[in-house]
């Protein structure tokens, strides 16, 4: 059991209220899942400017640690702001030609150092403790941009603290994040395939590879859109799950209908929520709201609706 | 007309509040600003009227005998579960299983419903004046669906009795579920029915019933039971 949410701006206004919107909504779920919580929320930043979130370690102190990845970030990016946030190091740095060496390199420093998240768009944030607390550390209600997703969780079979908290980037893929409610019953069977690919795993929770998964599609050629479709068949067990992109946001419901989404469509915005409480408490009573079909997906460009599958 | 305001209060003490008047002989009373809370309305044994000024969460109207409890938005999961007796409106769409397990009493939802509506009826109606979803129907055991949209996949799976009724499009049956006539009784049932909630009846009407092979276990019946369990 957990609480998922996404919301997107239709309205053209870039600094929408994102942060605020997903934390009023995951407040509202909060008691679906008190371990852990988090939000992605994307934002222009100009083409030149990257965001890097690394995880220094579970426990402080983090100074030391944190001057050698800046180090060793500046041997491969040039680095514009730097700040530490709880175990969170946060940098803007120049796009990087390969993600992924980047990425290597700063986990050289060190075993408990993991990047969370890479992106132009993307301010990843997240943390072990209620989305209350994630608002004394990051400030997230002031966080604007065009959407985001949201995420409170309840542990059901693997550990609880920072990696294994969500949102989760899609490692590898510059902006791709997701919020996952369930379960991915073949994540075994697909783990060792990646494994076999030379992946990295950061946490033995099922709902990373969802992430993985897209990231290693739309990195073969698919659309947004088709990684997500093509989920349904691929994945199996009872889930609902949300994803993002620079500039789309989506959502996927299981075969079997057996974890909650509702879906609110209005001319101005889209909000999606594991519980209808958490759109009435952040948005109000004006709008009607529905649960998708099973076998569904749904995806919403910022500036359009894309296509409906079913 | 009795208010109660939700702002600011848990299910328990809004349910307390209700019971709470419906003693001091209150018949009518309102529930404002629910937004979707769970549980409210529920276990209410007299033959009082429940407006819920919203949308209401999981389980309204639950374990009810007796009232009648509209809702002016929609509904989360369950709505009216276990209900012995009464009428629960819902004016919006419905969440999953609507209607789940009811003995009796009508339901009726203004928009469409989730997957899995009148899961396990033991009795009672439920209508759906739009779409129903996935295993709409899905082990009923009695009473009647009336659904005057479509049905998404597996339409009164693995059902025991009871009857359903379709206006539009069925996308396909579930295990053992079978087409039947509709008969002159049913017609009259339909007709005075939708007549109650003011809903006009579609052209026509497909029915399903069980088409109890799965009452017994046949060895010829292996491959439906394997897909059915």
């Amino acid at each position: 059991m957990c609480g998922i949410v996404g919301f997107l701006d239709k309205s053209g206004n870039r600094q929408a209220a994102v942060g605020q919107t997903l934390l009023d909504m995951l407040s509202a779920l909060d008691r679906r899942g008190p371990d852990s919580s988090g939000v992605a929320v994307y934002a222009d930043r100009g083409a030149d400017a990257c965001v890097l979130r690394v995880k220094l370690g579970e426990r402080g102190p983090f100074e030391t640690l944190a001057d050698e990845v800046v180090a060793q970030v500046k041997r491969l990016v040039s680095v514009s702001a730097v700040h530490i946030q709880g175990p969170s190091l946060r940098l803007v740095v120049t796009p990087p030609e390969k993600p992924e060496s980047l990425e290597r390199a700063i986990e050289a420093v060190g075993n408990s150092v993991e990047v969370v998240s890479l992106g132009n768009r993307l301010e990843l944030v997240k943390q072990v403790g209620s989305p209350a607390n994630l608002e004394t550390t990051y400030a997230v209600s002031s966080y604007v941009g065009t959407h985001g997703i949201g995420h409170t969780r309840m542990s059901t079979e693997s550990r609880v603290d920072l990696s294994h908290s969500q949102p989760f980037w899609a490692h590898g893929r510059a902006d791709v994040a997701v919020v996952h409610n369930g379960h991915i019953t073949n994540y075994h069977k697909l783990r060792r395939i990646y494994e076999q690919q030379g992946h990295r795993f950061y946490t033995g929770n099922d709902s990373e590879i969802i992430g993985l998964y897209l990231a290693d599609r739309m990195t073969q050629g698919a659309s947004f859109a088709d990684a997500l479709q093509t989920s349904l068949t691929d994945f199996d067990g009872a889930f609902s799950y949300l994803a993002a992109s620079a500039d789309s946001l989506g959502y996927v419901k299981d075969p079997f209908a057996l974890k909650p989404l509702v879906v609110t469509d209005t001319p101005a915005y889209v909000a999606i929520a594991t519980e209808e409480q958490a759109l009435r408490s952040a948005l109000g009573d004006d709008f009607p709201v529905w649960e998708p079909g099973v076998n569904t997906v749904m995806t919403w460009t910022v500036e359009r609706r894309d296509r409906e599958w079913r | 007309m009795k208010d109660i305001d939700c702002t600011g209060k848990t299910s328990r003490a809004i349910n307390q509040e209700i019971r709470h008047h419906i003693q001091a002989g209150e018949t009518e009373l309102r529930v404002q600003h629910p937004q979707a809370r769970h549980n409210l309305g529920v276990a209410i044994l007299q033959p009082v009227s429940l407006t819920m000024s919203g949308s209401v969460g999981y389980y309204c109207g639950g374990l009810i005998d007796g009232p009648r409890i509209e809702v002016q938005g929609s509904c989360g999961w369950g709505l009216a579960e276990s209900m012995l007796n009464g009428v629960v409106i819902v004016n919006q769409n419905a969440g999953n299983s609507v209607a789940a397990s009811i003995r009796g009493g009508t339901v009726v939802v203004r928009g469409s419903a989730s997957s899995r509506a009148g899961i396990a009826m033991k009795g009672g109606t439920l209508i759906v004046q739009g779409n129903s979803g996935y295993m709409t129907g899905f082990m009923m055991q009695k009473g009647a669906i009336i659904v005057c949209g479509d049905t998404a996949e597996a339409l009164g799976d693995s059902m025991y009795e009871g009857r359903i009724f379709v206006g539009g499009r069925i996308a396909d049956l579930g295990n053992d579920a079978v087409m039947a006539e509709v008969t002159d009784q049913d017609q009259e049932f339909l007709a005075t029915t939708l007549a109650q909630y003011d809903i006009a009846a579609p052209a026509s009407f497909q029915k399903v019933v069980s088409g109890r092979r799965l009452w017994q276990f046949d060895k010829k019946d292996f491959d439906t039971w394997r897909e059915a369990l």
